[in-house]
């Protein structure tokens, strides 16, 4: 039973940020199908909301307002990224959009760090700041929050991919966007929803996870790169398994943190992430590559 | 070093980069300046490597700083704690740097989608951590006392000449970088930028060259720790952070990522904008303007600072060619035959099958094609011909049956493997390398026939620059022997149709090919120039080169091929000398229709 409740008091929280990597991975799935563009900026989505959301709260601005601001703040930041900066350079080489990527991602820390200071913000649980007992576990309630939220945020986004026409749009646009566009789906509007979703439902994960992790203007690359681990295990093509391999991630990092060292383990996690890179690279890529004759890559 | 002065332009850049190299600590003189000069000289050799990185290979990696620090510790641990000098120290960084960098790209550069982003990034903070937590790195607090700079025991006497020292660096970057640019490596990567396809055809390794940018780009970044921890005097984990890494990207960003100068001119604007924030209490804002000067300059100009200077000079100088392209009679055999030995099968193609989903789109086809003869592979639209062909060119991995080629198996290999081999190709909807000039892309096509290698073509020696000449000279042979004149200098896109058609010949006989698949040749040529070419594959084929082509001309296939090859819905249906395969009832029926659907090709 001793064991057990270690083994608890690990996974549930390391659920809990695993929840805002599932977001990002799905985010960069989404992002990378709909576009072709690897977003490094999908992590600062979250930062934002963060030190947005604590610094709002901490403003006294209701908590349902705030919520809907980081959430509002975050799908037009989206939509502005997509419209400003991405699709000036659409015709440009993939790793030109990606770089342009990592410019927004820059602007964007630089802006927190103006704006929100140095120092990480705090933010009161939205339902106070007390504990709960799951499967012998001590976590704070703000992790129901965050569970439900996350949970929400995904039936949504899977309801919508699967059962709207919008969501079928947008699925036709990851698979082939030329046949898509015949077929008079706008590929345009199909990348500016997603941007705004991605936006949008990251801000708000950041949001919810502040009151647990605290906020500061540098935290959007981490999240990036975690979100990243997860999205990569299923190839950056299956929504399904980004949010199971960002649910993963954080409890691979969380196992990491308690059994091994609290120093390793974002280093364990990273390793992970290279390991499955190199042999991925490795063994199950290294035959041919499948071209095809006479087009032009990008 | 011999790149430095190649060009008048070149040489140009090189004295004012030393001018402006050599008088910037006269003027600026208190130890402040001259570090800062320093500063940006240590970025500048990582950003000379970076640009090789994004502007060449065009992989972004975030994580370079991470071989600052393989750089920055081996010169600090080694100078402090075990009495190194530090040149040796510096050195062994760089070859560290080298030796960790290639297992990691190798594999990673294999997968699509630019994931080597993230796996760099998770490589430096792997490194952070490591920093962080060992004790050989002096943990947090990091190792002090890192001493003065110093060559086989004589100690730099003083910051500004380490500046020199510095600076000195930084121009041989820039030499080896220019070495590659003007290389068969430069080239690769050129044409590899435009069209991965493409450049597998002329028998161009797609990995390879991608995987010895990253290495170099890694040997780079090491200099650039080494250079800056010999003028902070110590080393702690957070000085080649995440920040240094974007310090790097921005600087390539802003200076041109397409000119080995530009990782100096960004590194040099970058520093200097630093300061200037910081002179203007403005430190916080650094962020929000390199960033949007990143994004900007992506969007407004891409050939950043470097990239624009390298523009107006030409247009000042009007460095253009007046020549205008014309096309003459082919010039007889002035470029290297192949002995032909009539009967041997050259290709071999036995029972191959290629399915999409339920679809035989080539159904159990097997025809050998002879030394030294022509061979046209027809049918009417649909029937697979392409599909077939791009499976000898290795484009596609077949379901059944084998390909051979002098009686070895080639159907598993990739298509540079195949070009390699000495079997060119060129393509229906041409394929020029249209960032390139004619001449330069007719030599792309000597790759596969030149040896020196990144270390030779690094250090420009003789042999390397023996084969950049002969390179030469058989390109121009080439584009003399199909019969294009004047071209040489103009860029690819400029041209005629017709005329890029020829360029593209001439690239694919370049390889000094044994066979040469031509997949339509005669499509989109008018009536002249379908007679020019005609007469031209049989100047090729007189060279004893065996021609496979796939054609819809049938006047042109009638007159040309040895051995006509029907195909119709995936199956052969007949094959022999044209005027055989004509008199068969179902090439007939194929060609004219028996059945409403199959129209005439």
């Amino acid at each position: 039973m001793d064991e057990f409740h270690v083994l608890a008091q690990l996974v549930l929280p390391g659920l809990t940020t695993g929840c805002v990597y599932a977001l990002i991975a799905l985010g960069f799935v989404l992002c990378f199908n709909v576009s072709g563009v690897v977003n490094m900026a999908q992590g600062e989505y979250v930062m934002l909301g963060g030190v947005l959301g604590a610094w709002m709260a901490i403003a006294g601005v209701p908590l349902f307002l705030v919520l809907l601001a980081v959430a509002a703040i975050g799908a037009v930041l989206g939509i502005a990224q997509e419209r400003l900066s991405l699709a000036p350079v659409r015709r440009s080489p993939a790793f030109i959009q990606i770089t342009v990527t990592l410019g927004v991602a820059v602007i964007m820390r630089g802006f927190a760090l103006i704006w929100f200071g140095k120092d990480p913000l705090a933010m009161p649980g939205f339902t106070g700041d007390g504990v709960v007992t799951i499967l012998s576990a001590l976590v704070p309630v703000q992790t129901l929050w965050v569970w439900g939220t996350t949970a929400a945020m995904l039936l949504g986004i899977f309801w919508f991919l699967q059962f709207t026409d919008a969501g079928r749009a947008v699925r036709a646009c990851s698979i082939n966007v030329i046949a898509a566009r015949l077929m008079g789906v706008n590929a345009e509007r199909m990348t500016l929803l997603i941007f705004a979703l991605a936006g949008g439902t990251g801000a708000l994960a950041g949001a919810v996870i502040t009151p647990i992790v605290l906020a500061s203007w540098d935290a959007g690359f981490v999240y990036s790169l975690k979100g990243f681990v997860g999205a990569i295990l299923g190839g950056l093509r299956s929504p399904t398994i980004a949010v199971a391999g960002g649910l993963g991630v954080g409890v691979a990092e969380a196992l990491a943190a308690g059994y091994l060292s609290s120093g390793w383990k974002d280093a364990i996690v990273y390793a992970l992430l290279l390991a499955f890179l190199l042999i991925r690279g490795g063994v199950f890529l290294s035959g041919r590559i499948g071209l095809v004759a006479g087009t032009q890559d990008r | 070093m011999i790149s430095l002065l190649a060009s008048r332009k070149t040489a140009m850049a090189v004295a004012a980069f030393v001018l402006l190299v050599g008088i910037y600590p006269l003027i600026f003189s208190n130890s402040y300046e001259v570090g800062i000069g320093i500063t940006a000289g240590a970025l500048a050799a990582g950003a000379v490597g970076f640009v090789l990185l994004l502007g060449y290979a065009h992989q972004l990696a975030v994580g370079q700083a991470g071989f600052c620090m393989v750089g920055g510790y081996s010169s600090a641990i080694l100078c402090v704690h075990y009495g190194w000098d530090p040149f040796l120290a510096l050195l062994f960084g760089v070859a560290l740097s080298m030796i960790i960098a290639y297992p990691i790209a190798a594999p990673i550069l294999r997968l699509r989608g630019f994931v080597l982003v993230m796996g760099s990034l998770a490589f430096q903070l792997i490194l952070v951590v490591v920093a962080f937590e060992m004790e050989f790195t002096g943990g947090a607090l990091g190792t002090y006392g890192v001493p003065r700079f110093a060559i086989f025991g004589w100690t730099l006497p003083s910051d500004q000449i380490y500046y020199y020292f510095v600076w000195a660096c930084v121009l041989l970057t820039i030499a080896i970088g220019l070495n590659i640019d003007r290389s068969r490596i430069g080239r690769a990567l050129k044409a590899i930028a435009i069209s991965e396809t493409t450049a597998g055809s002329v028998g161009i390794d797609t990995i390879k060259y991608k995987v010895q940018m990253f290495v170099i780009s890694a040997g780079m970044a090491s200099l650039s720790g080494s250079l800056f921890v010999h003028f902070l005097r110590a080393m702690d984990p957070t000085v080649f952070g995440f920040a240094f890494s974007l310090n790097l990207v921005i600087a390539v960003i802003i200076g041109g990522l397409m000119s080995i100068w530009g990782g100096a001119v960004g590194a040099t604007i970058v520093t200097g904008l630093r300061e200037g924030l910081r002179g203007l209490s403005l430190p916080l804002w650094e962020a929000v303007i390199m960033g949007g000067l990143t994004v900007f300059v992506l969007i407004a100009f891409q050939r950043g600072v470097a990239g624009n200077l390298s523009v107006w000079f030409d247009r000042f100088t009007g460095r253009r060619s007046n020549e205008v392209p014309t096309v003459v009679e082919p010039a007889g055999t002035a470029i290297p035959g192949v002995e032909t030995e009539p009967g041997k099968a050259v290709i071999e193609v036995s029972n191959v099958t290629k399915l999409f989903g339920n679809l035989r789109a080539v159904d159990d086809v097997s025809f050998t094609v002879e030394s030294g003869s022509i061979t046209a592979l027809i049918g009417p639209n649909g029937a697979g011909k392409t599909t077939l062909f791009n499976l000898i060119g290795g484009y596609q991995p077949l379901n059944e049956g084998t390909i051979t080629y002098n009686g070895e198996p080639i159907h598993e290999l990739i298509p540079n493997q195949i070009a390699d081999l000495g079997i060119g190709r060129t393509f229906q909807n041409l394929q020029l390398f249209d960032n390139m000039t004619v001449l330069e892309n007719v030599m792309c096509g000597r790759h596969r026939i030149h040896t020196a290698g990144i270390t030779q073509i690094s250090a420009s020696t003789p042999q390397a620059r023996r084969e950049e000449e002969a390179s030469l000279e058989a390109a121009r042979r080439c584009l003399e022997f199909v019969g294009l004149r004047g071209a040489e200098n103009l860029s690819a896109a400029e041209l005629a149709f017709g005329h890029m058609r020829l360029v593209e010949i001439a690239r694919a006989l370049a390889l000094e090919p044994a066979v040469l698949l031509m997949d339509e040749p005669a499509s989109g040529l008018n009536d002249t120039e379908t007679e020019q070419l005609a007469e031209l594959i049989l100047e090729i084929s007189a060279l004893g080169i065996t021609i496979l082509l796939v054609e819809h001309d049938m006047r042109l296939v009638m007159g040309l091929a040895d051995q006509v090859v029907v195909m119709h819905h995936g199956k052969k249906i007949a094959d022999g000398p044209p005027d055989q395969v004509r008199e068969t009832d179902e090439v007939i029926a194929a060609y004219l229709g028996t059945e409403k659907h199959e129209a005439i090709a």
